[in-house]
């Protein structure tokens, strides 16, 4: 009995011990970090100098393996382990990507978390939330290194735009921060790719196809929806599957919802304002989205609306998608990828969807726009970052020819061909193998190449970046129902089936423009989107009668809601933007 | 737990509280990590609780004190925004604090009846092989997570063509004869959120029930038997009135948590569609503090649900008091 009692209180002690140096454990290695990242900041700045003067960069390679933590916000899967460009990377130049991919829907709350935490990943791929991570400070000024003269290529990537890329908006030293993800064009002129991968309202192919293939030119929001409807009262089941006349993505992707009047009205993709004279204007409460929610509630009156639409995850909607059975939608053509190559793999090139540019009143749609640079979306370094050096120098390689290649069409003999032109081409498999989304886990490097800068539009070598946008390759690459489609509809890419877009206007886009965290522009956006996501689906999916009523409970909201805020910052920043980028 | 623990070394003896201290030193030290655990986790924190009065938002760079001695102080500030319902996000954190408080009340009451019911029937099986196994299976959905199990309802209440058996059930039987959209109608989401936490934990909140019924005295249905009692009789008579004080003391304790009724189940089932009675609390903490990077807002709403929980607490335990039952303190 004595002995037992001894034993309680060793144990008792023993934990009592170990919970005091667990505490102490904790404190410690948070405060080392803490000054250890500090340290490596500024010893990371120190170094630029030095070895800016020394005149070399960070080395990468085999004999020195590094592992890099990479925080992406992509749609696209993670690499298996074996992937074949992943082994290639750690071969050629000893580097492991240790990901962290993070759905577009889950972006906010992490970027939250990550700021709250302090703990940011050393290569931080965002979309749309550079205000907040540059303000917040998580991210590394990138000019040292950009004027050090030891990474030209990155240098020359982004020396026409520094002004346009380079963040202004106060809270931290004005600078570069991100580089940009998309549209960065090279070449004169950029070979531009066949696709458009912007905003539509798209069409299954079957659909045209059973109406003869009519001439889409001047089409009309009601006789988008007619023809939905004549298909599918003809066909109700696709596959089996009860047939969904018309649908878009909601969850994590309110434009979905929102962004039509904008469209139909005849502006371009302005985000939630459209622009008069330089100012910006809500239209959430305007008469062109009255008309577009009336319609909607009519369409989903008529049974064309997937009554799930507004429950739906992301997931489900692609699901939804993938199966074929989705006669339309209005989304972004990058937004479905997933979807739509799903199908491509399944050769049901007839269940997928080309772009229609409806509008109202016979305005000149103006989907399409010139391509824009996304100024605010792409890799950034994270501030404590051990190894900046050693980060831009991973960015720098990868931004070579010769990654891009790799990473765009793949490796040379086993993914694609050269011809005696020095023209890139690809065999039957290849193309088969390139829109298989397993094969890509293995062999592509998705996630990491969607965050990457890259030089679009034009490689040194004359041929175009991307695969899909060699123009002998779109030739060759056509299935033959996609060859016939296009031929009967008299286009020659799927970009024809838009607008020939006029010159962007000089601040064109304002959905780059983002309130500031805490600003009462803020509160206002996130309150205007609420009120939709709150007050719109009982608007179309309830009955057509009390659409009226429905609808004035939504506009009443707007009355609460400090919409002049909101107007006030995007204007402020269009005028900004006039004034720095000219007329 | 700790408060239970010192009572009853108060209890012990009045008189020469040192002698005591100094004869029970061993079972004190042992109490030593468990007292620690509450400063360092529980009240250590309480120190963020200036972040209420700040215009907080968290900086990368600085350390905590240095955020905390640069953020700008605007008093009451938050608190006036939460509690003015005159504006929206007053009008939203009422909404949140009316939807916490009905679904946890709902599951609260639900859970109690039906696990309460269920422990009565557990004890009434006499063969202890059977009932181990029926109790294991009970106690499994306890251990699946929040995401798989509203993965699971949410399957459950799609409609027909999306694999909702539920609807296909109701359909069947001809309760209904149009399938419904159950996530699509707000008015469904608090009885949405009982019915899950009823379904995950109801098993697993037997076992405290079950551990009270073991301890009461086989004398007791003896005698009753005798009296002429059937199975019925004796469970009223003896089984519920000997694990009151048990039930009791659950219904004071979860009193304190009325004003948190969760958050997965919320956070993956609700969207802009049934936000008028799915969002609580915890997500509204969510999407103004964390999501805006407002945290002084966020505090506050938390400072406020700290309090009125003490309160209604401390209303029930002296309730409690008044009616004469076993109370917490």
């Amino acid at each position: 009995m004595k002995n037992l009692k001894k034993i309680f209180i060793l144990a008792a002690i023993a934990t009592l011990a170990l919970v005091i140096t667990a505490c102490g454990q904790d404190d410690a290695p948070a405060a080392g970090a803490g000054t250890g990242a500090a340290g490596g900041a500024t010893g990371g700045t120190a170094a630029t100098t030095d070895t800016g003067a020394a005149g070399g960069g960070a080395v990468l390679s085999p004999d020195n393996p590094r592992t890099i933590n990479a925080w992406i916000v992509t749609q696209e899967m993670a690499p298996a382990p074996d992937n074949r460009i992943s082994a290639l990377l750690a071969d050629r130049l000893g580097v492991t990507i240790n990901y962290m991919l993070v759905t577009p829907e889950q972006q906010d709350q992490q970027v939250g978390v990550m700021l709250a935490g302090g703990d940011i990943p050393e290569l931080v791929g965002s979309t749309d939330a550079q205000a907040r991570l540059v303000q917040g400070g998580a991210l590394l000024r990138l000019d040292p290194f950009l004027d050090s003269g030891d990474f030209p290529l990155l240098y020359q990537h982004i020396a026409p735009y520094r002004t346009r890329l380079s963040w202004n908006g106060g809270g931290v030293e004005d600078g570069f921060y991100q580089f940009p993800n998309y549209n960065r064009f090279y070449g004169d002129p950029p070979i531009m790719g066949p696709t458009w991968w912007g905003t539509a309202f798209w069409m299954q192919k079957a659909v045209a196809e059973w109406h003869g293939f009519p001439n889409m030119d001047n089409l009309d929001l009601y006789r988008y929806f007619d023809m939905i409807e004549e298909y599918m009262l003809a066909n109700p089941t696709i596959d089996g599957m009860p047939t969904i006349g018309f649908t878009f993505p909601v969850s994590g992707r309110i434009w979905g919802l929102l962004n039509p009047p904008l469209f139909l009205a005849g502006h371009p993709n302005n985000g939630g304002v459209m622009v008069f004279d330089g100012q910006a204007q809500i239209y959430a409460n305007s008469e062109w989205a009255e008309r577009y929610f009336r319609i909607l509630n009519d369409v989903n009156a008529r049974g064309l609306l997937d009554p799930e639409t507004f429950t739906q995850t992301l997931d489900q909607y692609f699901a939804k998608l993938a199966s074929g059975r989705v006669l339309g939608m209005h989304d972004q053509r990058w937004g479905f990828g997933v979807a739509y190559d799903a199908l491509v793999a399944n050769e049901q090139f007839e269940r997928t969807w080309f772009a229609t540019v409806p509008t109202f009143d016979g305005i000149e749609p103006w989907y399409a726009d010139r391509d824009v640079m996304n100024i605010n979306q792409g890799f950034g370094i994270g501030v404590n970052a051990e190894d900046p050096e050693m980060l831009m120098t991973f960015l720098e390689t990868l931004i070579s020819p010769e990654w891009q290649i790799i990473l765009s069409w793949g490796e040379e003999g086993i993914d694609y061909f050269v011809d005696a032109n020095g023209r890139f081409y690809r065999n039957d498999e290849q193309r088969a193998n390139a829109n298989d989304l397993n094969w890509r886990t293995s062999n592509r490097l998705m996630a990491l190449f969607d965050q990457l800068p890259k030089i679009q539009g034009t490689l040194p070598d004359g041929n175009a970046f991307s695969p899909g946008d060699q123009p002998e390759e779109f030739q060759v690459g056509l299935s033959d129902y996609n060859r016939f489609f296009l031929e009967q509809m008299g286009k020659n890419t799927w970009r024809e089936f838009l607008n020939d877009p006029p010159d962007n206007p000089p601040y064109f886009p304002a959905w780059q423009i983002s309130p500031p965290d805490g600003s009462a522009a803020q509160v206002a956006a996130s309150q205007m989107d609420d009120a939709a996501m709150q007050f719109l689906p009982p608007a179309i999916m309830g009955p057509v009668d009390q659409f009226d009523a429905n609808w004035a409970a939504y506009i009443a909201q707007f009355d609460l809601i400090d919409v002049a805020a909101f107007e006030a910052v995007i204007t402020e920043g269009i005028q900004e933007r006039i004034a720095l980028f000219g007329n | 737990m700790s408060a239970v623990t010192t009572k009853s070394n108060k209890q012990e003896k009045k008189g020469g509280k040192l002698k005591a201290i100094l004869a029970q030193w061993q079972l004190l030290m042992m109490s030593v990590p468990m007292f620690l655990y509450i400063i360092v986790f529980a009240y250590v924190p309480l120190l963020g609780w200036v972040m209420a009065f700040q215009n907080f938002r968290p900086r990368v760079g600085a350390n905590i004190f240095q955020q905390v001695a640069t953020s700008e102080w605007v008093g009451f500030g938050h608190f006036i925004t939460l509690l003015d319902t005159s504006a929206l996000i007053g009008q939203r954190f009422m909404r949140a604090v009316v939807n916490t408080l009905g679904q946890s009340i709902l599951s609260l009451a639900l859970g109690f009846f039906f696990t309460i019911l269920l422990s009565l029937m557990l004890n009434e099986v006499r063969q202890i092989g059977v009932k181990r196994i029926i109790q294991n299976f009970l106690y499994l959905p306890h251990f699946l997570s929040w995401v798989i199990v509203a993965g699971l309802v949410s399957t459950a209440l799609a409609l027909p063509d999306s694999g909702g058996f539920i609807n296909n059930a109701l359909l069947a039987v001809g309760i209904i004869h149009e399938p419904i959209h159950f996530l699509a109608n707000p008015n469904y989401f608090w009885g949405i959120v009982a019915g899950s936490m009823l379904w995950k934990n109801l098993g697993w909140n037997t076992i405290i029930y079950m551990a009270a019924m073991t301890a009461i005295d086989p004398a007791l249905y003896e005698a009753a038997s005798i009296d002429g009692a059937n199975r019925y009789h004796k469970a009223w008579h003896v089984t519920l009135p000997s694990i009151r004080s048990t039930i009791v003391i659950l219904l004071i304790m979860n009193v304190g948590w009325l004003l948190t009724s969760g958050f997965e189940i919320q956070w993956f089932l609700g969207h802009g569609v049934n936000i008028t009675r799915s969002e609580n609390i915890d997500i509204f903490v969510l999407r103004y503090g964390l999501e805006m990077n407002n945290f002084g807002l966020a505090t506050a709403a938390g400072i406020l649900r700290t309090g009125v929980a003490i309160l209604m607490l401390t209303a029930a335990n002296f309730i409690a008091k008044l009616l004469g039952q076993e109370t917490l303190f």
